[in-house]
């Protein structure tokens, strides 16, 4: 299950860390605070995000990933409560599971998904951790279909490098698509099972306990993600609010 | 572009009277360091170094390439650091601030120049193929002793980085996989550390690991690279106020013993980790499968 | 009284958990944290405690975590950036828009009798306005009354940097009974000093020298971040009077 610690940074307004399959994540949120008078909305607040990799100093693929983060970010973010100001959130991949540490000379032609999940929700943490004001809170799941046509969820790093097609879907708090992002080949019944099972992962429903058959599972905990980020919140408040135990 | 908001006048005032009775605003000795916090990933390499508020991770990374045209027995080691608004939001990322260009430079001369890591041993094939080593410094969050802590971080992740084992045979590279042959470690040749010296009273007096709030109320700053056998390997005093030459001196002499006290401080830290990563090891020894 | 429900920012308030006012003409007030959608859906948009006053008949979500927003009426701790012919700009928090300072909002202050602030300098002051589409402004009196009130120009002393929860407790009329808060009253046994609470975060202290000064500031940040109740903090003033 995921790992996650609510402001432990210092000097940032908010910020999370999100370890979950390998992957380890640190975001940071600023804002609102002063914007450049070129990045200004008048309405609006302008959301900006940056991320470093583990090693390196990134290239497209990190600002590809920037550019999914923000626009998820806008719409969760309600901006208007802040015109001309900006909120700025910094992503630091600290270890990817493929941490091999050495990489032959030609860059590997790898896939930007994996780590997607574990960027969003790093940011919704984040975002969660300050006084920044939301429309909604977000869950990503993270799902493969291998050569035999099952669903993988969490998949390793091998895992995905056999799976004929990737899939990244994050559900709003309402059970709404907001992000969509795929990869290989697969039929639009098959991406209507994932997304059925995606959705199940991130929101749950009501009394839809069964578990079909031709779901493999490498986590024996399926409570919905949706309950990692009210947990986190609830042992932040629970710290914030010790002095309160003793008041009768 | 956003700086660091200056202290007031009522803050500078007090921390100035503070320094002058000996006094600082966390109760510690003027040559005392911060607590100091080291601990590390699952993978070799990844050191996360806590000094105070201030938290740097540095990730050894390396790759095989061709040496340079001009040094070619050589490997090469690149260090990198690039401040973000992780750690404060006075830094814009893509733009390299002053702190950072400083930063650099210091860390470029007392662990590269200084030939901490043996670039030599780095080489693989003569003229051919070399490791390329990277150490990437993300500074997670500031409050002052950054070239401190960026030192001690880098410094604590190449000893505790383990690079894939190789072998060459008639000019044909073999390199193992972990699985075929333990990653062995880099050879390092001395271990220098950064002790940093913000000093105040004309150069009168000097504080060790300053805060934030300190460095931005102090006059200027001294910075001594050294390793635990006492030689100094940099000595920069960039600009501020005048000093006293004998009281540099005797920051010279601190900072030597403040090097060894630290360098004992990492020492611990990776023999704890050792014996956390032994605790398999000890029942891979008794495998069937042994070095004849 | 507040009810310990965790809500996060996308939750609809079920109408059941609304108070019922014990005056039911007292329209229902929707405090910070807390959004309207007509017809009668109401939605949180902070991740915080639900808190309700049946009294006032009032419900808002109780956030206490990342920066500083000025609200007016908020009492709060200013540094003097620069100033301009009729105002002083100063720094609320770092790193966002500076909010404006009358000079003549002082008491007693007339074009030749105003006080003379520099940049750097520490003002106690009241916002008068903040809204999303302005800067904000600052005042250092009451403009009803005229008299200063405590606020105007701070001189020594040091600035102690706390949590939004803390310098809310401080500012309560009841420290110790709603804010759980006797470490300053512990203090004061001993220690001779003056405080002043800013809500955005800063508390300012001056007392006789250096060693008490810290002392008080030392103080109020352990409580703060330890998170002590009311006897832990009586242990932890008796040290640090002892370490004296």
């Amino acid at each position: 299950m995921a790992d996650t610690t609510l402001l432990p940074l210092h000097r940032a307004d908010g910020s999370a860390t999100y370890s979950k399959n390998g992957y380890s994540v640190v975001a940071a949120v600023n804002g609102p605070i002063e914007v450049q008078r070129r990045d200004e909305l008048p309405e609006e607040a302008a959301v900006d995000v940056v991320l470093r990799p583990a090693a390196g100093v990134g290239g497209l693929r990190e600002r590809h990933l920037e550019s999914v983060v923000q626009h998820t970010l806008r719409h969760v973010i309600l901006v208007s409560a802040h015109p001309r100001t900006l909120i700025q959130c910094t992503l630091q991949i600290v270890t990817g599971p493929e941490d091999d540490s050495v990489t032959c000379s030609l860059p590997q032609a790898a896939s930007d998904l994996p780590v997607l999940p574990a960027l969003l929700q790093a940011s919704i943490l984040a975002l969660l951790s300050t006084s920044i004001p939301l429309s909604m809170t977000l869950t990503a799941a993270f799902v493969a279909v291998n050569s035999k046509d099952t669903l993988v969820l969490d998949p390793s790093v091998q895992q995905i490098k056999r799976a004929s097609s990737i899939h990244l879907l994050a559900f709003s708090s309402r059970g709404d698509l907001l992000v969509v992002e795929s990869e290989g080949d697969f039929t639009i019944d098959k991406w209507e099972e994932v997304h059925q099972k995606a959705k199940l992962i991130c929101h749950g429903e009501e009394g839809d306990e069964s578990e079909s058959e031709d779901v493999s599972m490498k986590s024996d905990d399926i409570s919905k993600l949706e309950n990692v980020l009210k947990d986190a919140v609830e042992r932040q408040i629970a710290k914030e609010q010790r002095w309160n135990q003793t008041i009768g | 572009m956003p700086r660091e908001a200056e202290p007031s006048f009522n803050e500078r005032a007090f921390l100035l009277q503070a320094v002058q009775d000996n006094i600082r605003l966390d109760g510690r000795a003027l040559d005392t360091y911060r607590n100091l916090d080291i601990s590390f990933a699952d993978n070799f390499g990844i050191a996360d170094v806590r000094l105070g508020k201030t938290r740097v991770i540095t990730r050894i990374s390396a790759s095989i390439t061709a040496p340079r045209h001009d040094r070619k027995l050589d490997g090469i080691f690149t260090i990198t650091t690039e401040l973000s608004p992780l750690a404060s939001p006075a830094f814009e990322s893509g733009r390299q601030s002053d702190l950072e260009t400083h930063l650099s430079r210091i860390l470029e001369i007392s662990l590269r120049r200084s030939q901490a890591l043996s670039t030599e041993s780095l080489c693989l094939v003569a003229g051919q193929k070399v490791w390329s080593l990277r150490a990437d410094i993300h500074v997670l969050d500031y409050d002052g002793g950054l070239i401190d802590a960026c030192c001690l971080s880098t410094l604590t992740a190449l000893r505790h980085y383990r690079i894939p084992d190789t072998s060459v045979k008639g000019g044909e590279l073999t390199v193992y996989t972990p699985l075929e042959r333990d990653p062995v470690p880099l050879a390092i040749l001395h271990h220098p550390l950064c002790v940093t010296f913000n000093f105040f009273e004309l150069g009168e007096k000097w504080l060790v690991d300053a805060t934030l709030m300190e460095q931005q109320c102090s006059e200027g700053e001294v910075v001594v690279a050294a390793n635990p056998q006492g030689e100094v390997c940099l000595l920069q005093k960039g600009g501020g106020g005048e000093m006293d030459a004998l009281v540099l001196l005797r920051c010279v002499e601190v900072a030597l013993g403040k090097v060894r006290e630290l360098g004992k401080v990492v020492d611990g830290a990776l023999e704890r980790d050792a014996k956390r990563r032994d605790k398999g090891g000890k029942s891979r020894e008794l495998r069937a499968e042994n070095e004849r | 009284m507040a009810t310990q429900t965790i809500v996060l920012p996308g939750e609809a308030i079920s109408s059941d958990v609304l108070p019922i006012p014990s005056n039911p003409s007292l329209a229902l007030k929707l405090g910070p944290g807390l959004r309207h959608t007509p017809p009668s859906t109401i939605t949180s948009v902070l991740a915080g405690t639900l808190c309700i006053d049946q009294r006032k008949n009032a419900i808002w979500v109780e956030n206490n975590s990342g920066r500083y927003v000025p609200q007016p009426n908020d009492l709060i701790l200013a540094t003097v950036h620069h100033s301009s012919t009729d105002w002083y700009h100063c720094a609320i928090t770092p790193h966002t828009t500076l909010a404006q300072l009358p000079q003549l909002a002082f008491e007693g202050a007339t074009k030749k009798t105003r006080p003379q602030l520099n940049s750097g300098s520490l003002v106690y002051a009241r916002v008068l306005s903040a809204s999303k589409h302005s800067d904000p402004e600052l005042v250092c009196y009451n403009p009803s009354t005229g008299k200063s009130e405590g606020m105007g120009e701070l001189k020594g002393g040091m600035v102690f940097d706390v949590s939004l929860g803390m310098a809310r407790r401080l500012l309560l009329a009841r420290q110790r009974e709603e804010g759980g808060i006797a470490v300053l009253e512990e203090v004061a046994e001993k220690v001779a000093f003056e405080v002043a609470v800013g809500r955005n975060g800063k508390v300012w202290v001056k007392s006789g020298g250096v060693k008490e000064t810290l002392l008080v500031g030392r103080a109020l940040q352990e409580t703060d971040s330890e998170g002590l109740g009311v006897q832990e903090q009586g242990k932890l003033v008796k040290k640090l009077l002892r370490g004296m």
